[in-house]
């Protein structure tokens, strides 16, 4: 079956486009941390926080009376035990006490502060964010069609080369990271995961792009749309994961800054960004997520590689890279469940499976030979 | 756990090597070349069994240990999960305002009935109650335990059963020409590793014929010259006696006979030559399997031995060129299909050294007992000849098959390797999914003849998140499993909460 030449121009129309939404997306996210109003820490506008609560923001310490409660529960949650902090930073639940009611979330809602899902209004207030948001989305729509435009023109999955790969995988990073930003109310990380995601989309289209083609017979199996699925799929979640990683290691920093005294905690990008704690627990969903899956994409390729070579598992370079990352990430989980490992210490961890990741990606496909070559760079 | 972590975190250290220098198992040409570019670092690297990690008693040390580090914790897990398979939930704690989560209610059910109404709301949800004087408490999620230990054994039986692959199973290799055949024998196998349990007598007797190959590449584009599809048309019979079946060998479509599997691994050219010596006699008409050394082009290298050839033994080396074409001067194979095929030669004569000394590759020539015969390589067309100088004889192109090489595996380990597999992820699943967690329901009289309801939810392991989600459903449904006989908030009368507690009696 021959390329079809015109969808493939398209997709690559759509995927420059995708670059540049995300690029003005980004433009946004950074313009609303220079521009945006933001209530500086410590005097968050309280009245967002009861009006969070209200809207049924399930938190562990704030009482679930008020959850969809008719007004009997108002009254039960002014009891002692139940009104403590709904945000760090938020004096406490009381409604309408906090100075400077600007109209936009406050610093920490109590969705971010608990990590729990929002049921209230899932746009973010003030107009950068939002227009950041906007093109983000449609970045993306532009994206999932440059991605689909190009498996049609190649009549097969659309990740059969590293350029592709690499495209797929940003479009599955930038949906995960959506789903959860919106999920969790948490825009201000917007700026953090979507740079690195834009930078290896930006080189995916300059440095490795590859014109549309057949791929190799060893690729022509329908185990590649189940195991590089899979393996497609994983890594965009754990690029999430690394970015909040990254992020995480930044806000902690600042934290443990402003605790000593060293930094203001009314400057900086950092301030915006939800406690550590909450960034340290995305990250360890977001791990949580993309690692069974991973998991799965090595079975996938075990039995791929039983029907292909001859042997389920030969220890060929991609596949012990592979097997390194699931055992970095295995003891990224296990520090976590067990060990009671939290902040930097699983981060460095969490990063260090990464770099796996990515040696394997690109390290293994360029610099060293294997069976899995089919990266069709030169 | 510790030490599991440190044993796991070293096991991903330990295979760091395996994917960075190459191994004997995978690639023992590029070893050899190692030896050559590294004469001094080669040997020391060869004692640390660093050119073949995946088997070194050091790497077989880590992953035992980390076994055997497993087992020991999850056999005492089990145990204790057997034991606690019928345990009850602790009992509710006096406040439970202080848990993490909680939240309150009031309903006009005497406190007895409005914790027999949350036994059963909890009951439906297969929570595993206790009750006591005032207070019900509830448990769930035990599968996240199971789902945990069966992560862990499946490890281990993943272990078990590639030992009992590399225990029962074999590995061979067969270059096949095409218009030839094999069975699948010791001796008729170019290379044959066996699991430490098999012998030559438990390989499975079936033979193959390969009666056709063809290869299509894709002619023009920027992709040109690359592969789009192999076809082996093979005939294979189970054993002997048993009738021949045709069967198409393709790349991801191996042969499943008799529990083996037979793949194709690779192809070539076999050009066909035909010598007569000195003497006039025909000493040899065979094809000659070529190996390539370029893949674009598939350019192959290959020699000819004619131990027959009197008085000489007669040698040559040289190279096949599916597409050749002249590049300044030098012939090169610019697309892998024979659409030009040309051969070149180099003669020698003399003693090939086949009769004596350590055995030879088919693949090289020795000449240390030959001689150059003087005469330059021409390229041969097929059908063309190249006489030999001093009337050492004659050798003829006379054409060309192709060649398959066939890998050759049956490994017994390979389906409780899967359902190892399965169950590893079943358990990792299992215990990321679910959470065990517990509610707890305190009822007592309020001030105004209403009964309040404090309701708790304790999560022990929610690493996946969602436990404020579900304790809010359940929370919502206690109350209105209590509802209808509410007696209006804040200030309730309390005049027909007792009423309608009467009525429905439970």
């Amino acid at each position: 079956v021959s390329v079809n030449f015109g969808l493939a121009q398209l997709s690559n129309h759509f995927l420059i486009c995708t670059v540049l939404l995300y690029s003005l997306a980004l433009l946004a996210y950074a313009g609303d941390f220079a521009f945006g109003r933001h209530p500086s820490q410590g005097e968050v506008p309280a009245a967002e926080v009861p009006e969070l609560v209200a809207a049924g923001v399930p938190v562990a310490s704030v009482p679930v009376t008020s959850v969809g409660a008719g007004p009997g529960s108002a009254a039960a949650g002014s009891e002692s035990a139940r009104s403590e902090s709904a945000g760090p930073g938020s004096g406490s639940g009381s409604a309408g006490s906090g100075p400077g009611a600007t109209g936009r979330a406050p610093r920490l809602p109590a969705a971010v502060v608990q990590g729990g899902r929002s049921r209230g209004s899932w746009l973010p207030t003030g107009s950068w964010v939002r227009a950041a948001l906007a093109l983000n989305m449609l970045g993306l729509a532009a994206h999932v069609i440059g991605v689909t435009t190009r498996g049609l023109a190649v009549h097969r999955v659309p990740w059969g080369d590293m350029y592709e790969f690499v495209t797929s995988v940003t479009c599955v990073a930038v949906i995960f990271f959506l789903a959860l930003m919106i999920r969790y109310r948490a825009y201000y990380l917007g700026l953090f995961v979507m740079a690195p995601i834009l930078l290896a989309l930006g080189l995916a289209e300059t440095v490795i792009y590859t014109p549309a083609g057949q791929i190799a017979v060893a690729l022509q199996s329908y185990w590649l749309a189940i195991h590089v699925t899979a393996m497609t799929l994983a890594t965009g979640t754990f690029v999430v994961g690394a970015a909040l990683a990254v992020v995480y290691l930044l806000a902690d920093r600042y934290a443990r800054r402003v605790a000593a005294g060293r930094q203001s905690a009314s400057v900086g990008a950092f301030r915006l960004l939800p406690a550590p704690e909450v960034i340290d627990r995305f990250a360890y969903r977001t791990v949580m997520f993309a690692f069974p899956i991973w998991t799965f994409g090595i079975m996938a390729g075990a039995i791929w590689a039983d029907t292909a070579w001859g042997r389920y598992w030969g220890w060929d370079p991609t596949e012990t890279w592979a097997f390194i990352t699931w055992v970095v990430y295995a003891c990224f989980l296990h520090a976590r469940a067990t060990a009671g490992w939290r902040g930097r210490r699983a981060a460095y961890i969490q990063l260090v499976g990464f770099g796996c990741l990515l040696f394997n990606l690109l390290g293994v496909s360029i610099f060293i030979t294997g069976l899995h070559s089919y990266a069709g760079l030169s | 756990m510790r030490t599991a972590l440190v044993l796991l975190f070293l096991l991903a250290v330990a295979s760091v090597p395996g994917s960075v220098l190459p191994q004997q198992g995978i690639d023992p040409q590029s070893v050899q070349q190692y030896y050559v570019s590294h004469p001094s670092l080669a040997p020391l690297l060869a004692r640390l069994s660093l050119f073949n990690v995946f088997a070194a008693p050091w790497f077989a040390a880590i992953y035992l240990l980390l076994f055997l580090s497993l087992a020991g914790c999850v056999v005492p897990r089990t145990f204790r999960l057997a034991r606690s398979a019928r345990a009850l939930p602790p009992p509710a704690p006096r406040n439970l305002a202080r848990l993490p989560q909680s939240a309150r209610h009031e309903t006009g059910l005497a406190p007895g009935d409005a914790l027999d109404a949350a036994a059963a709301v909890l009951a439906a949800r297969r929570f595993r109650l206790r009750t006591g004087d005032g207070w019900l408490s509830a448990e769930k999620g035990y599968r996240r335990e199971v789902g945990n230990l069966l992560f862990h054994l499946a490890l281990l039986g993943i272990l078990g059963a590639v030992a009992l692959g590399g225990l029962f199973g074999y590995k061979a290799d067969r270059l096949l020409v095409a218009g030839s055949s094999f069975a699948n024998t010791v001796t008729a196998l170019d290379e044959f590793h066996p699991g430490r349990a098999v012998s030559a007598a438990d390989l499975q007797p079936f033979s193959i014929a390969l009666d056709r190959f063809t290869a299509s590449y894709i002619p023009s584009g920027t992709l040109r010259g690359q592969p789009s599809a192999f076809d082996a048309y093979i005939r294979y019979s189970a054993g002997p006696g048993s009738p021949a079946r045709p069967y198409d060998l393709r790349v991801n479509h191996p042969l499943n006979v008799d529990g083996v599997k037979v793949f194709l691994i690779g192809h070539g050219y076999a050009p066909v030559f035909k010598v007569t010596d000195g003497t006039g006699r025909v000493v040899f008409d065979q094809a000659v399997p070529f190996i390539a050394v370029q893949q674009s082009g598939l350019t192959s290298e290959g020699v000819v031995k004619v131990p027959d050839a009197r008085p000489d033994q007669l040698g040559f080396a040289g190279v096949f060129l599916p597409t050749a074409v002249d590049a300044g001067g030098q012939l090169e194979s610019i697309f892998p299909a024979a659409e030009n095929p040309r051969v070149s030669l180099v003669a020698y004569a003399g003693n090939l050294g086949m009769n004596s000394g350590p055995s030879q590759s088919v693949y090289q020539l020795d000449t240390a007992g030959l001689r150059r015969l003087p005469i330059s390589p021409r390229p041969l067309a097929p059908g063309q000849s190249m006489k030999l100088p001093d009337g050492a004889g004659t050798l003829t192109f006379t054409g060309y098959q192709p060649w398959v090489s066939l890998a050759i595996t049956y490994d017994p380990g390979t389906l409780p390797v899967l359902l190892a597999g399965v169950a590893v992820l079943l358990g990792l699943l299992l215990s990321f999914f679910v959470r065990r967690r517990r509610m707890f329901v305190r009822a007592y009289p309020g001030a105004d003849g209403t009964t309040v309801v404090d309701v708790a939810g304790l999560v022990r392991s929610d690493a996946g998140g969602g436990f404020e989600e579900e304790f809010d459903g359940l929370a919502e449904a206690l109350r209105s499993a209590h509802d209808g006989y509410d007696v209006t908030a804040p200030a309730p009368s309390g005049t027909d909460s007792s009423s309608r507690t009467d009525t429905e009696g439970e």
